[in-house]
């Protein structure tokens, strides 16, 4: 299992600097610079130049890179061009925000997709089976910032019974310890904050929730299904054990290993941030910034954030890859 | 092994005067390489004829395919035929005067305008029709770039790995090291870089929305190239003495296809959600009199509230679409699967 871990870590590091690399090669070759982005349109070329000058952009391609590196073996991800300010210290400004809506959707969508899918598959064939099947389909269907847009109008415009931009009303005071405004409020008993930043993240975690609720409904009714006809379970039933029995230890526990990678593989893709959603609802987290800083040609943030987002994704990957040993012994036993 | 150093052998049936011209080596590994070929076809030819024939008939009893089919099929005869379709010039304003979207004045549905008029006074329904043109050129060309790279990649991959030996597995780690590099990012991430950093148009959406989809192409191919070449035929085939390279062209490849034809139906489906996505964030078409059902939703979110139905039509459009496009594929997927055949 030890070796298993580091010779995935080790893995990690020929994935990451390549990655690193076409970043890199990639970002500096497209048109239009931050000297065009940072500098007003009547900027002379002299100043054009000294800017590049400044920021090191002068220099050849290979030397820029290799200072990058250095620059990461010392935790120094480079400065954002646009607010000056570390691109690390940006980046843990924003990932609270997008970690609490990315949790959020992801309990709606296994709290709902969980049962849904394995009571379609239960009950196969019937009102409830295709319910559960056509809503999957149309929620893959759907784009998401439309749905978005719809929960925006009709629950917060109309209705006005939910909060439909920010993480918190405006004015509302509240201690900051770790940025993630749930976990601080609970923390401090600030129980209004706890309220508000909850109400804040329920229509945006519902939009978010939307595709991975319908994966995560068709991944387990599949999986149900072709338990439920394994040899296994025929035995299980004849041998006279209790359905409640064989309906858990035999169906369930079985069933669920495709959908607890397909549950990680999802929430890898949530953290990511979520561009879309993010930017309907004007949530300050890491999508909606990226999205910023590509329009601001905003270099170290693009390379910095996309290599970050990148190592999480591939952390995420390991630890589904270890939480399926630990449930499969025929994995365990390879 | 009657193997040859001649490297492109004639592809034609010989005939008498070709035979004649082909130096003995060659000829002899021609035959080879035909002899292995037609025991092959036997076998992967009425299979793989019956594997397709007999997916054909399962679709054709199943209400998804069927569903789908028609969505799919309404949708190319519109897109097709869009021009003759289309009742107006979606450009025109000619009721540019009857609408004032300031103070919530719209048109609605009418025997002029079946479907309304947009805040700007032009025909809804014309626009509807020219625009479902644009959303398929996107969706099949972006799939046509994610699966020609990705089937490029996946398919040298999944040969090194089955046929290339040392070397070819090298190879295979290499490149799929790369595919896992484009997997860590994020899809709609990267869409949204490319479209961003190289400029907002129509080329763009279709090449951002490709290359996201470049690393799910690649990986299936190699997976069913991989499965497949454990088969007995490629054993068959290269105890006969086939050149490798054609065992993986005309051998493996054809039989690897299935899963990847899956995808390509379910990826336009992604394609145009994805498209209409970028349009959104104001990474498509800068010219926005052009219609194109994703640039026509977003304009119309401003007045949602006023008139939702500018909005609802592109929407319905996209998901009608899209949901057409994933029966059919899913259906596809269900009737090739050998566990759900009988």
């Amino acid at each position: 299992m030890l070796r298993f871990i580091v010779r995935r870590l080790l893995q990690l590091i020929p994935t990451l600097g390549g990655l690193s690399i076409l970043l890199f090669v990639w970002l500096q070759r497209l048109p239009g610079g931050p000297e065009y982005a940072l500098l007003p349109d009547d900027a002379t070329a002299e100043q054009r130049a000294a800017l590049r000058r400044s920021l090191g952009l002068d220099e050849p391609l290979a030397v820029q890179y290799l200072t990058f590196l250095r620059n990461i073996l010392q935790g120094d991800l480079g400065t954002s061009l646009q607010t000056s300010r570390p691109v690390l210290d940006e980046f843990f400004l924003r990932f609270p925000a997008t970690f609490e809506l990315a949790v959020t959707a992801m309990i709606f969508a296994v709290a709902v997709g969980l049962p849904l899918g394995y009571l379609a598959a239960r009950k196969r064939g019937t009102v409830l089976d295709f319910a559960a099947v056509g809503g999957s389909l149309l929620g893959i269907c759907t784009p998401v910032f439309f749905l978005a847009f719809i929960l925006k109008v009709v629950f917060a415009e109309n209705l006005g019974v939910l909060p439909s931009a920010f993480r918190l009303s405006p004015g509302l005071s509240r201690t900051d310890i770790t940025g993630f405004v749930v976990l601080d409020g609970l923390m401090t008993r600030e129980w209004d904050v706890v309220m508000d930043a909850l109400a804040h993240l329920v229509l945006p975690g519902l939009a978010l929730a939307s595709i991975p609720l319908a994966v995560i409904t068709r991944m387990t009714r599949a999986s149900v299904l072709e338990v439920m006809g394994e040899d296994y379970v025929r035995t299980a039933n004849a041998k006279g054990l209790h359905r409640t029995t064989v309906r858990t230890r035999h169906v369930l526990r079985n069933a669920l290993l495709p959908v607890v990678t397909a549950v990680g593989l999802l929430a890898g893709s949530l953290f990511a941030g979520a561009v879309l959603t993010e930017s309907v609802f004007a949530f300050p987290g890491i999508g909606s910034f990226v999205y910023g800083a590509t329009q601001t040609r905003d270099y170290p943030v693009l390379t910095g954030f996309i290599l970050l987002i990148a190592t999480m994704y591939v952390f995420i990957n390991l630890l589904v890859d270890i939480s399926y040993s630990l449930l499969d012994p025929r994995v365990r036993a390879q | 092994m009657p193997t040859t150093p001649s490297p492109n052998p004639p592809e034609a049936p010989d005939t008498a005067g070709a035979d004649e011209k082909v130096p003995f080596h060659k000829r002899k590994a021609d035959k080879v390489d035909r002899l292995a070929e037609l025991m092959g076809d036997r076998e992967a030819g009425s299979h793989g004829a019956g594997v397709w024939r007999e997916a054909f008939q399962r679709m054709r009893r199943s209400p998804m395919a069927i569903t789908g089919a028609v969505i799919v099929a309404v949708f190319l005869v519109i897109a097709l035929f869009s021009p003759l379709i289309a009742t107006y010039s979606p450009t025109s304003q000619a009721w540019g005067g009857e609408v004032f979207p300031n103070r919530n004045e719209f048109v609605g549905p009418r025997a002029e305008n079946w479907l309304g008029l947009d805040h700007l006074g032009r025909d809804m329904f014309s626009r509807m029709v020219i625009g479902a043109r644009q959303t398929l050129l996107v969706g099949v060309v972006a799939t046509l770039v994610g699966f020609l790279f990705g089937a490029l990649l996946g398919g040298l991959a999944g040969a090194c790995s089955v046929l290339g030996g040392r070397w070819g597995r090298q190879v295979d780690n290499v490149v799929m090291r790369v595919i896992d590099m484009m997997l860590a990012m994020p899809t709609l991430l990267l869409a949204v870089t490319v479209a961003a950093l190289v400029g907002p148009s129509l080329t763009t959406v279709m090449i951002a929305v490709g290359i996201a989809q470049v690393p799910i192409f690649a990986r299936l191919l190699r997976g069913a190239m991989i499965s497949q070449g454990n088969r007995e035929y490629v054993l068959a085939a290269q105890a006969l003495g086939v050149r490798k390279r054609r065992i993986a062209v005309t051998h493996i490849l054809p039989n690897s296809m299935g899963p990847v034809i899956v995808q390509s139906t379910l990826t336009l489906a992604t394609a145009i959600i994805d498209a209409a996505a970028l349009s959104y964030l104001g990474l498509g078409n800068p010219d926005a009199s052009y219609p194109e059902w994703g640039t026509m939703l977003s304009e119309a979110q401003r007045f949602l509230s006023s008139a939702p139905s500018l909005a609802v039509y592109p929407a319905l459009g996209i998901i009608i679409t899209a949901l057409g496009f994933t029966l059919l594929g899913e259906a596809l997927r269900e009737a090739l699967d050998p566990k759900l055949r009988k």
